[in-house]
């Protein structure tokens, strides 16, 4: 109902609308369990740059250079962790950039602390960079400790209208409406906030209601 | 002489770079987050979460600029264990 991906798309999305127009990057990643081993903090902070520079009119000399050095050696080598940390310092300097990664306790522990070192690098470097995390509670502490403070925190747990939007969103797709009158709707809409409220487990239950 | 040879490379490396763009952004990484965003984006339930974009903590890491040092550069949202992907959906 309220994953972390979706409070993740919702801000990007945002951020993206309000950048329309204004000279604003906007970069983001999603991590996911499924493809650990192809999330390394190279290709992570590589399509981070990626999708700065996509947003740039030329590719800055900077980048063009280094492609084109490593182009040469090995049939193509593939940028360096420390290269890509440098371009992002330098671009996100230049243009007002927020970075958002998703589902930050689904990367390998010691890729975390890597792409967490290399986020402070780059924020040393441009303070008005915007950086956005989610994930779960036990890698708060390691984001406040590798992003030395000015971390604000939110807990994002469903409001009681964001579990009146899901079932109303879920009655409206009942395949068999005339089985629904309107007390029982009503109902519906009135019971199970209030025992989700009370109860505070309400992700089984509202499971069991698919 | 010194500069017309001066503004000659440098045209010459500008177009060698725009043509080579696609690679350039290639080679700085395989993967491509757009499409997950896509996929999350279609699925998510209209209104759901709204709320978030509204909370003071929102507003001022968004608006913040960096010059100020109560700013916070960083905000970290915590999802907690039960209301993660494994329950929900």
């Amino acid at each position: 109902m309220l994953t972390s991906c979706d409070v993740s798309s919702l801000v990007i999305d945002r951020l993206c609308d309000q950048a329309g127009g204004q000279d604003v990057a906007v970069a983001c990643f999603y991590f996911d369990f499924a493809a650990q081993k192809e999330h390394s903090p190279t290709s992570v902070l590589g399509v981070l740059l990626k999708q700065v520079v996509g947003g740039l009119d030329e590719v800055p000399g900077e980048i063009v250079k280094a492609y084109e050095n490593q182009k040469k050696v090995l049939g193509g080598r593939g940028p360096r962790l420390s290269d890509i940390v440098g371009m992002l310092q330098t671009t996100t300097s230049e243009k007002r950039t927020f970075i958002c990664i998703d589902a930050l306790d689904e990367c390998v522990a010691g890729h975390q602390v890597k792409l967490l070192g290399s986020l402070s690098q780059i924020l040393q470097k441009s303070p008005g960079t915007r950086i956005f995390v989610t994930g779960r509670p036990h890698v708060e502490t390691e984001v406040k400790r590798r992003l030395a403070g000015r971390v604000t925190s939110v807990s994002v747990t469903p409001r009681r209208d964001d579990i009146i939007s899901y079932l109303r969103a879920k009655l409206n797709e009942d395949i068999i409406p005339d089985a629904m009158d309107s007390s029982l709707e009503a109902d519906i809409l009135k019971k199970i906030p209030d025992d989700i409220s009370e109860m505070c487990v309400w992700p089984p239950t509202l499971g069991r209601l698919r | 002489m010194s500069q017309s040879f001066s503004y000659n490379t440098n045209s010459f490396n500008t177009i060698n770079a725009a043509d080579h763009r696609p690679n350039i952004l290639a080679w700085l990484s395989p993967l491509e987050p757009r499409l997950r965003h896509q996929d999350i984006q279609e699925s998510r339930m209209e209104d759901i979460g709204e709320w978030l974009l509204q909370t003071e903590e929102f507003r001022n890491w968004c608006a913040g600029s960096g010059g100020d040092e109560s700013d916070s550069t960083v905000l970290f949202c915590r999802g907690d264990p039960g209301a993660g992907k494994t329950y929900i959906r």
